[in-house]
């Protein structure tokens, strides 16, 4: 027994403080890498948000205020107040502040509606989505017909194209009809960039419902179309969900189209108004914060209320493994 | 099929006529100062492109500016993906978070970069000020060094998000016996990374560079708000020169041919993307 090698004790704890230590270092650095992370991410929009709420004097101070000393509403009052009474012009709000390049543009009026342009839009967009995309998928997804590969491909193909391509004959067609200036040529033409997706995230998802479901429904007595509405309908909410939050997203943001068919605040939508500022070099950057405060405001509500189904509806336009 | 009518008809409509409409425009000389006269040109305006200076001057800061872009882009995406793969209290919460550029609209996110690359109040002359790297304030977007590189932020800054939840998906999809197997087989954590973590995520990876790419090759939004192309022509991409060439001189015949190049160059990109996804289907 006791001419039997031990072994030295010493490696063992050695052993041991070696992997405390690597998990010491692996927190420390997952702890570095989230505080960096979120710098970077948030930094840039803190700015907006903090410059929203400064008035003309402190934005101009040289170093900025990172944090307003005197945070002020009226940025946002001037675009909620817009119109109502007396248009706020630089004659107005200069009574009140006496700094320089206090100037509200006369368009700010225009903000509100715009807004109300977008979210037409964006809902007729996602109406009619739905309408188109849903029957589609389904069909591809679970019923066997001649064809049905060059569809997939013939959808995957027009997700491709890029936007610029189709601004040319989109503008000379819009014209002929006359529907420059109008919202319906921003919800046709924003079917284009829309609905091959929604068709590809729907199909996805139909995809993985089993067909015992719609051979039962089938045997009693439904029909295709009771089979899709009654059956696969209740079960797709997560991905109908996510279609929703994309379409009304993507409608929402979108700039180029918009920018070649409006021109007045009938069809406007806020991203136009807002670029309309931004090339503005008298526009107050109090103000000009404000408003892209607000445009930043509903989109990024959404997208952090439905984290989950965005996720997942990215996810699902992803190759997986 | 019925059901399939209603899509048909709408991307017929929608993506095919207009695409081949610009084809058959892109054949004629159309302009809107001249709009009684649209004569047949045939390829002339094809290769009047090729020998138009300004257009091989687009081509290639497109070129570059999608290159740096989708670089940065991968590279960052694959930290974060990495980060948010571990197991941590705030993950959740940092994921969320992580969302937010994701739904910034673009012409927000443009106005908040112009307003952080401000020459006389922007919070990047700020910082760099208040850590003393500048001791003056600087014209950023208007250095044609830098104007690239400034939007290539602005733009890549959007973009990390979307690329890092297609990443996670790659690294969520490896097992993780592989990762013991490959400890019990002595391999540093270095060495798992690159034998085990990185193939896997090859798949990723493509799809992250050629979608990523075709976003950045066909961006408009950026380029309109914060430079306009300039200064000079530092910042003149491809889709900016279609924009000038077809709203500001009003060409829309040979605006529609660098279109069509533009679409063409992007479905030879695609080609990849269509035929991997279109195999899950």
């Amino acid at each position: 027994m006791s001419d039997m090698p031990i072994t030295p004790p010493v490696d063992r704890i050695d052993y041991r403080r070696r992997q405390k230590i690597g998990r010491i270092v692996q927190r420390l650095v997952i702890l570095i890498s989230a505080i960096l992370l979120t710098a970077y991410v948030l930094a840039p929009v803190s700015w907006l948000v903090s410059s929203a709420f400064q008035t003309e004097t402190e934005i101009v101070s040289i170093p900025p205020h990172w944090i307003p000393e005197h945070p002020t509403l009226r940025n946002f009052e001037a675009i909620f107040t817009a119109g109502n009474d007396e248009p706020v012009t630089y004659e107005t709000r200069s009574g009140t502040d006496p700094a320089a390049g206090d100037f509200i543009p006369s368009t700010a009026e225009n903000l509100l509606p715009s807004m109300a342009n977008s979210l037409i839009v964006a809902t007729l967009v996602v109406i009619l989505n739905l309408l188109v995309g849903v029957p589609a998928a389904y069909a591809i997804a679970k019923i066997r017909f001649w064809g049905r590969n060059a569809s997939v491909y013939f959808i995957l193909i027009t997700r491709v194209i890029p936007d610029i391509a189709l601004v040319v004959p989109f503008f000379l067609v819009i014209r002929k009809l006359g529907m420059l200036d109008t919202l319906g040529s921003l919800v046709i033409t924003y079917l284009a960039i829309t609905v091959p997706f929604t068709v590809f995230i729907l199909i996805q998802y139909f995809e993985g419902l089993p067909d015992e479901l719609d051979k039962a429904a089938r045997v009693d007595g439904c029909s295709r179309f009771q089979a899709l509405i009654k059956v696969f309908l209740p079960l797709s909410m997560p991905s109908l969900v996510a279609v929703v939050l994309f379409t009304f997203l993507t409608s929402w943001n979108e700039f180029l189209l918009a920018l070649m068919f409006t021109q007045t605040s009938a069809s406007q939508t806020l991203p136009i108004l807002l670029a309309s500022f931004t090339s503005d070099f008298t526009v107050s950057f109090s103000f000009l914060n404000a408003a892209g405060v607000l445009a930043v405001v509903p989109p990024v509500i959404v997208a952090i209320v439905f984290e989950r189904y965005i996720v997942s509806g990215l996810t699902a336009g992803a190759v997986k493994g | 099929m019925l059901f399939l009518a209603p899509v048909m008809a709408v991307l017929g409509a929608v993506a095919v006529f207009p695409i081949a409409y610009s084809l058959y425009i892109s054949f004629f000389s159309m302009k809107l100062t001249r709009p009684n006269r649209t004569p047949f040109v045939g390829l002339k305006n094809y290769t009047d492109l090729l020998a138009d200076e300004a257009f091989w001057g687009a081509v290639w800061r497109t070129v570059s500016f999608s290159l740096v872009s989708v670089t940065a882009i991968a590279l960052i995406a694959l930290l974060v993906s990495l980060l948010l793969n571990q197991e941590f209290r705030g993950r959740r919460i940092l994921s969320t978070i992580l969302l937010v550029p994701w739904a910034i609209p673009y012409v927000a996110n443009a106005l908040m970069w112009k307003w952080i690359y401000d020459s006389s109040y922007g919070a990047l002359n700020g910082l760099l000020y208040q850590l003393d790297f500048i001791d003056k304030y600087m014209v950023w977007l208007g250095d044609q060094d830098k104007t690239l590189f400034l939007i290539a932020n602005a733009f890549v800054w959007k973009e990390v998000p979307l690329a890092t939840i297609l990443l996670l998906v790659s690294l969520k999809s490896i097992p993780s016996d592989i990762y013991s197997a490959a400890r019990v087989d002595g391999a540093t954590v270095w060495q798992r990374f690159v034998h085990v973590t990185l193939p896997a995520m090859k798949p990723g990876f493509l799809l992250v560079m050629i979608y990523e790419t075709m976003m950045a090759i066909r961006h408009f939004d950026l380029f309109f708000i914060l430079t306009e192309g300039g200064p000079g022509s530092a910042s003149h991409v491809l889709s900016w020169h279609i924009y000038v060439e077809t709203f500001r001189n009003l060409s829309f015949g040979s605006g529609a041919a660098m279109s069509y190049v533009l679409a063409i160059a992007t479905f030879a990109l695609s080609y990849l993307f269509i035929r991997t996804l279109g195999r899950r289907i």
